[in-house]
């Protein structure tokens, strides 16, 4: 009777192993077929277009086909694989981009995703919602940021020392990106994707 | 900023490279294209919803990338007219 027992245990496991249905768990590291992720925020292409990097509740992944398939990427030994909310590839450079995260920060690679930093110098708060590269500029990021610091936050170090510009858009920042658009008083727009819908600011101030 | 649903979360955002008066918006309710620097929106790829993100190719001007909350990836090669689903 245990001997059965212990074969329809194995047989149950090995039927749910098998019916299961491809997600993009933390262990994964192989590549994985689309459509398993745990809510996607944000996307974006290189400076080349060659690679596109999706960011997830489960991490940040990298494809190098279009989005056919997906690599997960190690962001953090201390911190496994972040809820990523954000991502902000260098303008020219395709080795060079940032991520934020909601429970560790700014995380930048120089190496196209390879291997990562942290860059939360001045950041009183590490839930950052959105993150926006200067495309005339790219030493120049602002960071949305929630919780605790709430507001908006700039560099122009890339990524060495934050400091606070104002309290940011209203409403939950989903997605913030800096659009070469000159306001005629010596800056360009951040375009702000928020609750409250879309908004936009100079970013000069 | 007219054309967009109003009051409803604007989840992604992309700028084509070329004319970064060309904007895309992903929202639950579809993915938005403006041409005026978000002046005025019409919606594009009329059977895709549940939008989380959107991006631009910056080395092919109007090649537009869409994912759905859960991951699902479409391309479009033509400024979002057409869209076939990756996976």
């Amino acid at each position: 009777m245990r001997q059965r027992l212990t074969v329809f245990t194995v047989l149950g496991a090995l039927a749910m192993l098998l019916t299961a249905p491809p997600t993009a768990s933390p262990a994964q590291e192989s590549p994985s077929k689309g459509g398993g992720f745990e809510h996607v925020h944000a996307l974006a292409a290189d400076a080349e277009g060659r690679r596109l990097f999706l960011g997830a509740h489960t991490g940040l992944f990298r494809s190098e086909d279009g989005g056919r398939s997906w690599r997960k990427v190690a962001l953090s030994a201390k911190h496994g694989h972040p809820d990523v909310m954000t991502i902000a590839p260098h303008p020219r450079d395709p080795l060079v981009l940032y991520v934020g995260t909601h429970e560790a920060g700014v995380f930048q690679s120089t190496d196209g995703g390879s291997t990562w930093k942290e860059a939360n110098n001045g950041l009183p708060g590490l839930d950052v919602h959105g993150l926006a590269i200067d495309p005339n500029a790219p030493q120049k990021l602002h960071a949305a940021v929630r919780e605790k610091g709430d507001g908006l936050y700039r560099t122009t170090d890339g990524g060495g020392k934050w400091v606070r510009v104002d309290d940011g858009p209203g409403g939950e920042v989903k997605v913030l990106t800096s659009v070469n658009i000159p306001t005629g008083m010596g800056g360009i727009y951040l375009y702000a994707g928020t609750a409250e819908g879309l908004q936009r600011n100079p970013d000069c101030f | 900023m007219g054309g967009l649903p109003a009051n409803r979360t604007v989840n992604g955002f992309a700028v084509d490279t070329d004319n970064p008066k060309v904007m895309y918006v992903a929202m639950r309710d579809g993915l938005f294209k403006s041409t005026d620097a978000g002046e005025t929106w019409k919606p594009v790829g009329k059977d895709l919803r549940n939008l989380a993100a959107v991006a631009v190719n910056p080395k092919r001007s109007g090649e537009v990338y869409v994912a759905t909350a859960d991951g699902v990836i479409f391309k479009s090669p033509d400024g979002g007219m057409t869209w076939k689903r990756q996976q």
